[in-house]
């Protein structure tokens, strides 16, 4: 459950392809009809359609990745956990009452399959109260609240990367990859006219037939202008809960 | 109030660092699309959500061992089951108690089938690890429970 904006409003706004780019929407990219994309894909997965789920995984498999990160397991532990979480919501789809909270409920149902893997860990080597390694590894970093933030804005970002369809997502991916592409690579890639994409610079590919990236409006004194997404930690939230990511209403387990 | 997201490099900069962190993401999503194979599309099926850990309680206390016993419970109604895993055993119970069937599903794709006596309680082989969910089939409800690593 969302406890703020809905990072659909928020990131719907971030990218507008304007016409003559796309051969067609991909699946879950009919924003025009009225209908949201991942609604329309969490929809036609429960009804058995197992293209639109490999659409979902897709789409999520960044976000599920960057919050699994955060714990710093291995590359095993790292897939057994999101492999519990995959099932987990496979089998949950169905009984989600807001399927446009999907990224929410996704971000909590990994962070605590990772504590569990976590604290599995922990179980298996003696305490010892004086090693630091037992600290808390949110708490580790000088400035956790700075990781803390910085991981909410990623997880933030992904999520709206989530929403946006196969093409602008490729596009993005394309403007953010490292090392950077030229202009000409990405325009090539992108299958984006030259002409379009000539001018480097994601603000300045607005123009007939070509891309125009317009910034996010927020409400005003809303997130972020606040630095923290609301939807992610509820100011009823205690220290341990925002460390150990237990805020949310997602399934118990 | 202005936001670092209002100039288009940063919005781009932080889509960048976010994206380079998502490690393992091939991994990651093959492990999604295998996950569709395992759904359940018995709409007379309970599912029993995980709602117990005590590896999760553990942990706050920073008091538990290897040779700890673990206690979890799926919850569902009107029907749930518990289990107890300790190092060479694991033992469950249903409830309310009652004779029931069960087949333990794991994830590699190994599946078999034990009993609960008259007063719901049964035994897994306590090599039983990974990823594992429970059927149970018993007169009052047949149930599934969530996905658990053991």
């Amino acid at each position: 459950m969302y406890h703020g904006p809905s990072t659909a409003a928020l990131y719907s706004e971030i990218v507008d392809l304007s016409g003559g780019l796309s051969s067609g929407p991909a699946r879950g990219d009919e924003m025009g009809d009225g209908g949201h994309p991942i609604t329309s894909l969490v929809d036609a997965a429960v009804s058995g359609d197992e293209p639109a789920w490999r659409e979902l995984v897709d789409r999520y498999t960044p976000l599920l990745a960057s919050v699994l990160r955060r714990f710093g397991l291995g590359a095993t532990e790292t897939q057994d956990v999101a492999q519990t979480v995959w099932l987990r919501v496979v089998e949950h789809l169905g009984s989600r009452r807001e399927p446009q909270a999907l990224p929410s409920w996704l971000i909590s149902i990994a962070k605590r399959e990772a504590l569990r893997c976590v604290s599995d860990w922990q179980r298996s080597v003696p305490y010892d109260p004086l090693d630091p390694s037992w600290l808390p590894s949110a708490t580790e970093g000088a400035e956790p609240d700075a990781d803390l933030l910085r991981a909410e804005r990623h997880e933030a970002l992904l999520a709206g990367l989530a929403e946006l369809s196969a093409r602008q997502r490729e596009f993005l991916i394309l403007l953010t990859a490292d090392p950077p592409l030229s202009y000409a690579q990405i325009s090539e890639r992108a299958r984006i006219p030259r002409a379009a994409s000539g001018r480097p610079g994601p603000g300045r590919w607005a123009g007939s037939g070509g891309l125009s990236l317009s910034r996010p409006t927020w409400p005003a004194g809303s997130w972020p202008g606040t630095r923290q997404p609301a939807w992610t930690v509820p100011p009823s939230a205690t220290r341990m809960d925002r460390e150990r990511g237990i805020w949310d209403d997602a399934p118990l387990g | 109030m202005t936001h670092r997201w209002d100039d288009d490099q940063h919005l781009l900069d932080d889509l960048s660092d976010a994206l380079r962190e998502a490690r393992h993401a091939s991994a990651i999503a093959a492990y999604g699309k295998g996950a569709y194979a395992w759904r359940t599309i018995d709409e007379e099926l309970l599912l029993a959500s995980l709602s117990f850990d005590s590896l999760l309680e553990q942990v706050q206390q920073r008091r538990s061992g290897p040779d700890d016993e673990r206690v979890l419970v799926f919850t569902a109604s009107p029907l749930s089951v518990e289990l107890e895993v300790r190092p060479g055993q694991i033992a469950g119970r249903i409830i309310p108690q009652g004779a029931g069937e069960i087949r333990v599903e794991a994830a590699d794709g190994v599946t078999f089938h034990i009993e609960a006596d008259d007063a719901g309680f049964f035994t897994l082989p306590g090599a039983v690890r990974g990823l594992i969910r429970l059927r149970c089939d018993t007169a009052t409800a047949r149930l599934v429970t969530d996905w658990v690593r053991l």
